[in-house]
């Protein structure tokens, strides 16, 4: 007995969680009058607009004025055997309940309590849910002014002398801002994330010359992989500003997509100055100094997208370069290119 | 066949100058005109004959989309390829049967590509050509004996000539028939065309490579083909489809 009531409830629960306008209202009150062994039962929203189970009862007009009454006094109207009362979501009147049949006051006073605990809860989660996305878009990596004007200086230098490759230029750096402002979804795929990266390395090439040695491989089956807007340029910009920037000879920069079984990984390697391993968990946990956020800030976005084991590893030592590896799940549920 | 006549549709002084620089250079295309807004665009339309109009989107007064929804009303309306700045038009655009969508500044291979959709639309560009059936299997000759040797296994194509070499597991085979017959033999199953003399199997291609002068290079396991700049893109694109529907399924 005590299961199947455990069950039933836990059954309006779900019906209930788009709230008391949602499409599950209907089989949520069938719920409730069995819960209540009552004849009839109703749950309206603030329209006033009652949802009867098992179906409208013969007394559906007086029933209906009792709920405009509890939707104006907040209190309970009607005696047994026709009771409505009111639903208050955290604090606020959202609802009304109404009972036909011998049912104890108790019982219904109880069940009132039930319908509204699982309103409020569900609010909660849609509201952390929201917070959750508009902290994923705060954290979306920032065009860095440096390398902007670099990369200008560098153009505006080569539209007399090579006009045709300041064009190219122009048109990667296009490609770039239109890439880092896009605002369409939330995710893309591997393959533009590529692209973009691609065209971030072409111009950072015009600015540094030679001194970039860069080489990208991508493997064909991890092209349609879905994931966050933007991870990979921090890592990349990462990797020329502290692997090649600051040293005086070449530097090499690597970047790497494959598949490993049902995972996506991706590497991104430069052979320069690279750091105490200490700094790099620091840099991770968001203690690097502002010159680093874009790593910590890639590193809690994949988290909160794929769950705590998906977080960046960052593999380094003074003087040995660093390796840092993005690991996501090739297939995610919900995770899809906007 | 005669070239394209296009006319092109831009308020910016500038972005109208550069856009028909890029046209005139185009190989497909014979006469270019220039309309600096859309008022003046619909007078030439009514009174000349445009195969193609380059329009822009965002302009003073009548703009792009309302220009494009005037010619549709026409009775041979020209083809329209928009060109714009944002990339948030594009579903209105091809609501109204645009062919294409460019966005600015425009890039030459982009702008081609448009051409070639351009030219598709117009009717006798080109004759109709028949699928000609898959030639699962080419005849080899080596050491006077005549063998097969079967699409599946072959990874990529060589233009030499008048002959191509078709790189397979089995070794390297010599067959007398131009690269471009070939390419419209085996393009439905999956061969592209990556440079002017190279095609490839779609599936064979394990690595997209590229290094710091921008070489593009497709890594199959019989060795590296060269990807042309030209190329590139309509091969990024093909492998991204590709992989999206499941078809890279490894030889």
């Amino acid at each position: 007995m005590a299961v199947s009531v455990l069950g039933m409830a836990r059954h309006i629960a779900d019906e209930l969680k788009e709230g008391l306008s949602g499409a599950g209202v209907r089989t949520a009150a069938r719920g409730l009058r069995r819960l209540l062994d009552a004849d009839f039962v109703a749950l309206a929203d603030l329209s006033g607009r009652a949802v009867w189970a098992p179906d409208e009862p013969p007394f559906y007009a007086d029933a209906n004025a009792l709920v405009e009454r509890v939707l104006h006094s907040e209190n309970r109207e009607g005696r047994s055997p026709l009771v409505a009362v009111p639903l208050h979501v955290d604090h606020e009147l959202a609802g009304v309940l109404v009972v036909a049949g011998a049912s104890r006051r108790a019982a219904v006073r109880e069940a009132a309590r039930w319908v509204v605990e699982v309103l409020e809860r569900g609010r909660l989660e849609a509201s952390a849910e929201q917070a959750a996305q508009a902290e994923l878009r705060a954290l979306r990596a920032e065009i860095s002014p440096h390398f902007v004007y670099n990369a200008l200086t560098v153009i505006a230098a080569l539209v007399s002398s090579e006009p045709d490759r300041s064009r190219e230029l122009m048109l990667d750096f296009a490609d770039y801002i239109r890439y880092s402002l896009a605002k369409h979804g939330e995710y893309t795929t591997v393959a533009d994330e590529f692209h973009a990266i691609e065209t971030y390395l072409a111009l950072q090439r015009a600015v540094l010359g030679d001194r970039l040695q860069v080489q990208v491989r991508v493997a064909p089956e991890v092209l349609a992989v879905a994931l966050p807007y933007l991870v990979l340029q921090p890592l990349v910009e990462n990797a020329v500003r502290h692997g090649i920037e600051p040293r005086t000879g070449a530097g090499h920069v690597q970047v790497r997509g494959e598949a490993e079984g049902n995972d996506c990984v991706i590497s991104v390697e430069d052979d320069g100055l690279g750091m105490d391993p200490e700094l790099a968990e620091a840099v991770l946990a968001g203690r690097g100094g502002t010159d680093s956020v874009g790593l910590a800030n890639v590193d809690r976005r994949l988290r909160s997208v794929y769950g705590p084991w998906y977080g960046l590893v960052v593999e380094t030592a003074v003087g040995e370069g660093t390796r840092v590896v993005v690991r996501i799940p090739r297939f995610q549920p919900g995770v899809m290119p906007g | 066949m005669t070239g394209l006549s296009v006319l092109a549709v831009d308020d910016v002084p500038p972005a109208l100058a550069d856009l028909c620089r890029l046209l005139a250079d185009s190989p497909e295309v014979s006469a270019v005109a220039s309309a600096g807004d859309a008022l003046s665009a619909l007078r030439m339309i009514q009174n000349g004959r445009y195969d193609a109009v380059f329009l822009d989107i965002s302009m003073p007064g009548l703009d792009g989309l309302e220009l494009a929804t005037l010619l549709a009303r026409l009775n041979e309306p020209p083809v329209i390829v928009f060109v714009t700045a944002y990339e948030q038009h594009a579903v209105a655009a091809f609501g109204i049967g645009a062919v294409d969508y460019l966005l600015k500044p425009v890039r030459t291979e982009r702008l081609a590509d448009a051409l070639a959709r351009v030219n598709r639309m117009i009717p006798d560009a080109r004759p109709a050509t028949e699928t000609p059936e898959a030639m699962a299997a080419l005849p080899v000759e080596s050491d006077g004996r005549t063998r097969y040797v079967r699409r599946t296994e072959v990874h990529y194509v060589e233009a030499h000539g008048d002959y191509v070499r078709l790189h397979a597991v089995s070794g390297v085979h010599v067959v007398r028939m131009p690269i471009s017959r070939l390419e419209e033999y085996w393009a439905p199953a999956g061969f592209v065309r990556v440079h002017r003399s190279f095609l490839v199997a779609l599936d064979a291609v394990r690595e997209l490579r590229s290094d710091s002068v921008g070489g593009l290079l497709a890594h199959t396991d019989l060795g590296d083909v060269p990807v042309s700049r030209r190329h590139a893109r309509d091969l990024r694109e093909k492998l991204l489809s590709a992989a999206k529907s499941g078809e890279l399924d490894r030889r």
